[in-house]
């Protein structure tokens, strides 16, 4: 199992480390930027971050050694393990902002959710690779991964967080219309997904998370409650213009009109400080990032790969997605980091677990198939 | 479901992969079509719409302060400050810094002396504005407080001093009335073109000079731009705009001649009036009681403005110019010139006083009961006998007294630069026809000739009169601004004697009665002997002014007469006679004598002034007693 190989390192995928490295400089920046003055006691933010990406790194190293078919085997192990945290959190979890999210390690806080996120893709890629899909899924053939989405959707759901929750969904969707489904299928989901939009607004959202969407589609209506992130967002990200304020200069993110500035708006900090400039290199890097993932799937030796890597790209692309459209205001606030840049131990510990595992792929694309 | 053994790997079936690369390109298209659509966002928000943004990020962290600027210093017309500013310092509290306020407070109340519930009122009515606004808790503490405060600074915190600028009036009430006072500017008074460059809450002139020249005063603000943060709080000083100090205005009051009215005036209520005769300047403007400027600093309290209100001596009126008495005697003046001009007597020709007048119906009489005898026109002015007047006064009728009023000034504003002056009348037979629709009656002309019936004026019209009499016919402007200088020492403006066109009255007529006037102060039988002084030649007019009918003291001693139904004392001077320079004009309210009541208040004046002259400073000396045969009128 532990075979290591020569070729293994001379298919070391170089382009994927670079994009990686140059994204985790800036998140690391930008941390710096937004932290700097707030504090006051213990480790700097940007240190601690530092110390998450060595941490990620190591994780990642382990996960790159060793074959991903091995999660061929330790998918429901890892899925039972998921599941068993998630309810742990529920139940003994800290509560941080109105939500049980937490699982006090000592030195270290665990969300749960990050990593069920990855585990969630693992699972539905082995799922699915084993499944024959013959000429495209059936409604009855989703009842299996739906059940296994939906028990760690209502768990986080329940936390409440909302935005993983639906992350989970999108990954879901994604990974499903990727392995094939049947048109009547799709129709199906579609009418009935469609139809279920009221029924959920009416007995499944929580009050809040419904006034977080009206705030959306109204901001100014409320300046100084809900709509005040979205405002100062894009006040931030607005007057950037185009060459920004320059680093830790941005008056928005560092007088502390700009909320969460080194978790879910970090992306406002860097355009206010580097402007649309600074903006375009960061995307630029990031997408680059994640189609060079796709082509990583595209690459994989088996069907197992190809699925893992597109499930992993799904992961980054959605939650990325979602985070840069909210700070721009073209989505509602849901909670939601940006990959890599957003300040969180196991939102970047589960990235770069997710990033090892395409280069676990990628590393491996020759091996074992002659 | 039994895993497949990892050494076992199925390579991926063209077909399927072939499927799958279709998808994956689909997935890319999405994604870069995402990417595409961040970046048209990202444009939009920063570079479309970016200056706008831009504008509203520095509203949100740039807060101006605004520092207030000190008010132009005000300064006699030989430069001395009469009123400069000097440093408030209030007590303000500032709740971020206060994490223990009970026992502050406590101490706080001992050391400003006051109760604690006071205080925490303040406080709580303070919890309305943001965090970072300090709420005032004692306004202008003195120098014995502020030091107990510094002192005990470190175990205070919370507690601030605050320090803003403020009037200080050097010789405390001193021509309150002129200078007027400071106050906030008023909601309705925001609303007026002259006060756009002010906002609420700013320190306004309210009354006298500060509310005229409010605009050269005024200076310009300070900015103080800061960067705060979401809650308000200062992170650093963006820039700092020094207030700009107003401007000085340098009056043309003197501040020894008007302590010296103001002195004499002291126990008094009336006004007095100083002109210099051939410019128009007003050397002093006094008015008593003063009032008290000190309690209008900071807002003067409902019971202190009651209590002026309701003050029978009627402290908030400016008797200089909104009094308005009947001139008494004074008025002779006007008809003395009226009636040698018009040529209706001679100065040689005499009448004869037995003490009254018949006339229609009605016995019209003299002050002095017993009579002057036969008087020519000198004796009839130098001794104001009435009889003498009343027949003066038939021969001229009442317009032609009335067109000579007015030329003198009479009977209308003077165009002061003050507020609220009033005008004082000059009866004739249009203005009652107009008034009261009634035809004129020739017995109310005997009246007028002698300064009482319907004649109202004001103490500074009668000092202009009085000036423009000995000063060779010009009637000047009253004046009270010397000059404007920018704190650069930049003249701004200056303001020339103004001459509103020469007086009716031949030459002849006001060398006969300047002469005259001189006897009443200098010659025996003159009303105003008691003014007299050893070096200097005065020349004057007594006056006294009833207020009420006859019938309501008819009978009384002086002394047994109210307070309220009492005359007014008049005295209208100039000196020196030879070349007059100042006109001196003295009302005193309910005084009963021009000579003894209004009399020594001018002696004072001149006193001073000639002192001021020759190089001796020193305290006026008091006037000698009254002798019995010097009671007048």
């Amino acid at each position: 199992m532990l075979r290591f190989d020569r070729r293994l390192l001379l298919n070391f995928d170089w382009v994927l480390i670079v994009a990686v490295f140059v994204v985790a400089l800036i998140g690391l920046a930008n941390i710096y930027s937004s932290t700097h003055l707030y504090t006051k006691v213990g480790t700097p933010l940007y240190l601690r971050e530092l110390t998450y990406y060595l941490m990620g790194a190591a994780v990642a190293l382990l996960i790159v050694s060793i074959d991903y078919r091995v999660l061929l085997t330790l998918n429901y192990p890892l899925y039972i393990a998921m599941i068993l945290l998630l309810l742990f959190a529920l139940v003994f979890g800290k509560t941080i902002g109105g939500a049980q999210r937490w699982i006090d390690l000592g030195f270290f806080r665990l969300q749960p959710s990050e990593p069920a996120k990855l585990v969630l893709v693992i699972t539905l890629a082995s799922y699915y690779y084993r499944k024959e899909t013959g000429k495209g899924f059936t409604l009855l053939d989703l009842v299996v991964p739906a059940l296994l989405t939906g028990l760690p959707f209502l768990l986080i759901a329940k936390q409440p967080d909302l935005g993983t929750g639906l992350l989970l969904g999108f990954i879901f969707a994604s990974m499903t219309l990727f392995v094939k489904l049947r048109w009547t299928t799709l129709a199906t989901l579609l009418c009935v997904g469609l139809s279920a939009i009221p029924i959920a607004w009416k007995f499944f959202l929580k009050p809040y998370q419904r006034q977080r969407v009206e705030t959306f589609l109204n901001p100014e209506n409320d300046p100084l409650g809900t709509g005040y992130h979205i405002i100062q967002s894009k006040i931030a990200v607005g007057s950037g213009l185009i060459f920004g304020k320059g680093f830790m200069q941005g008056t928005q993110g560092q007088l502390d009109f700009l909320p969460e500035r080194h978790t879910d708006f970090a992306f406002s900090v860097w355009a206010e400080e580097w402007g649309f400039m600074g903006s375009v290199v960061l995307l630029l890097c990031y997408f680059f990032m994640i189609l060079w993932g796709l082509n990583i799937a595209i690459s994989a030796r088996d069907k197992f790969g190809v699925l893992l890597a597109f499930g992993v790209v799904s992961l980054i692309f959605w939650q990325a997605f979602i985070n840069l459209a909210m700070v721009m205001g073209l989505l509602p606030v849901v909670g939601v980091p940006l990959p890599l840049i957003s300040y969180g131990g196991s939102s970047l510990l589960t990235n770069l677990a997710g990033l090892g595992l395409l280069m676990n792929i990628r590393m491996r694309r020759y091996m074992g198939t002659s | 479901m039994t895993p497949r053994p990892l050494t076992k790997i199925n390579k991926i079936d063209p077909a399927e992969l072939k499927m799958l690369k279709k998808r994956i390109d689909i997935a890319m298209a999405l994604i870069i079509f995402a990417a595409a659509l961040l970046l048209t966002r990202l444009w939009y928000l920063q570079i479309y719409r970016g200056d706008n943004f831009a504008k509203l990020s520095e509203i949100n962290r740039i807060r101006i302060q605004e520092i207030a600027a000190p008010r132009g210093n005000i300064l006699d017309r030989n430069g001395q400050p009469i009123i400069t500013n000097r440093p408030r310092f209030n007590v303000v509290w500032n709740r971020e810094d206060a994490p223990n306020p009970d026992a502050v407070i406590k101490d706080l109340a001992r050391i400003l002396n006051e109760d604690i519930s006071v205080l925490l009122d303040r406080i709580r009515a303070g919890t309305e504005n943001p965090r970072y606004m300090p709420t005032r808790l004692k306004e202008d503490i003195d120098w014995e407080t502020l030091a107990a405060i510094e002192n005990k600074h470190l175990s205070l915190p919370g507690v601030r001093i605050e320090v803003m600028p403020s009037r200080d009036y050097l010789y405390g009430d001193f021509a309150s009335h002129f200078v007027g006072y400071l106050g906030e500017i008023s909601p309705a008074e925001l609303t007026q073109s002259r006060y756009a460059k002010h906002q609420s809450g700013d320190q306004v002139g309210k009354q006298g000079v500060e509310k005229i020249f409010e605009e050269y005063l005024k200076g310009e603000k300070g900015r103080n731009y800061l960067e705060v943060d979401v809650h308000g709080f200062e992170q650093r000083q963006m820039q700092l705009q020094d207030p700009y100090p107003g401007n000085d205005l340098q009056l043309t009051l003197d501040i020894e001649l008007q302590r010296a009215a103001e002195e004499a005036m002291a126990d008094k209520a009336g006004a007095v009036v100083v002109m210099e005769v051939n410019t128009g300047n007003l050397l002093v403007m006094c008015s008593t009681p003063p009032l008290h400027l000190q309690e209008f600093v900071g807002g003067i309290s409902t019971t202190a403005w009651n209590k002026l209100l309701n003050n029978p001596l009627n402290p908030l009126l400016n008797k200089t110019i909104q009094g308005q008495y009947p001139p008494g005697s004074t008025f002779k003046i006007v008809t003395a010139l009226a009636a040698i001009s018009e040529g209706v007597i001679t100065p040689e020709a005499s009448f004869f006083c037995g003490g009254s007048l018949n006339f229609g119906n009605r016995r019209y009489g003299c002050w002095k009961k017993g009579g002057h005898g036969t008087v020519d026109f000198q004796r009839a002015l130098i001794e104001s006998c009435d009889v003498y007047f009343y027949s003066v006064g038939m021969r001229l009728g009442v317009d032609n007294i009335a067109k000579y009023a007015t030329s003198l000034g009479l009977g209308k504003k003077t165009g002061i630069e003050l507020e609220h002056e009033k005008g004082g009348i000059i009866p004739s037979t249009a203005w009652k026809q107009q008034r009261y629709k009634q035809k004129w009656q020739d017995g109310e002309t005997l009246s007028v000739a002698i300064g009482q019936g319907y004649v109202l004026t004001t103490p500074l019209q009668v000092c202009r009169m009085t000036a423009a009499v000995v000063n060779g016919g010009t009637l000047y402007r009253p004046q009270i601004v010397h000059s404007i200088t920018a704190p650069d020492g930049k003249i701004l403006k200056t303001f020339a004697p103004t001459s509103e066109g020469k007086i009716l009255g031949s030459a002849h007529s006001l060398a006969l009665i300047k002469e005259a006037l001189v006897g009443v102060v200098n010659s025996p039988g003159g009303t105003a002997k008691s003014v007299k002084l050893p070096d200097v030649l005065i020349g004057g007019k007594t006056g006294t002014a009833q207020v009420v009918g006859l019938s309501h003291v008819e009978g009384m001693s002086e002394k047994n007469i109210p307070y309220k139904y009492r005359d007014h004392a008049w005295f209208t001077s100039f000196a020196p006679a030879e070349k007059p320079e100042i006109a001196v004009t003295v009302l005193v309210e309910h005084g009963q004598h021009g000579g003894s009541a209004a009399g020594p208040v001018a002696r004072a004046v001149y006193k001073r002034y000639f002192e001021l002259k020759s190089g001796i400073s020193g305290t006026a000396s008091e006037p000698p007693p009254l002798a019995k045969d010097e009671k007048e009128e």
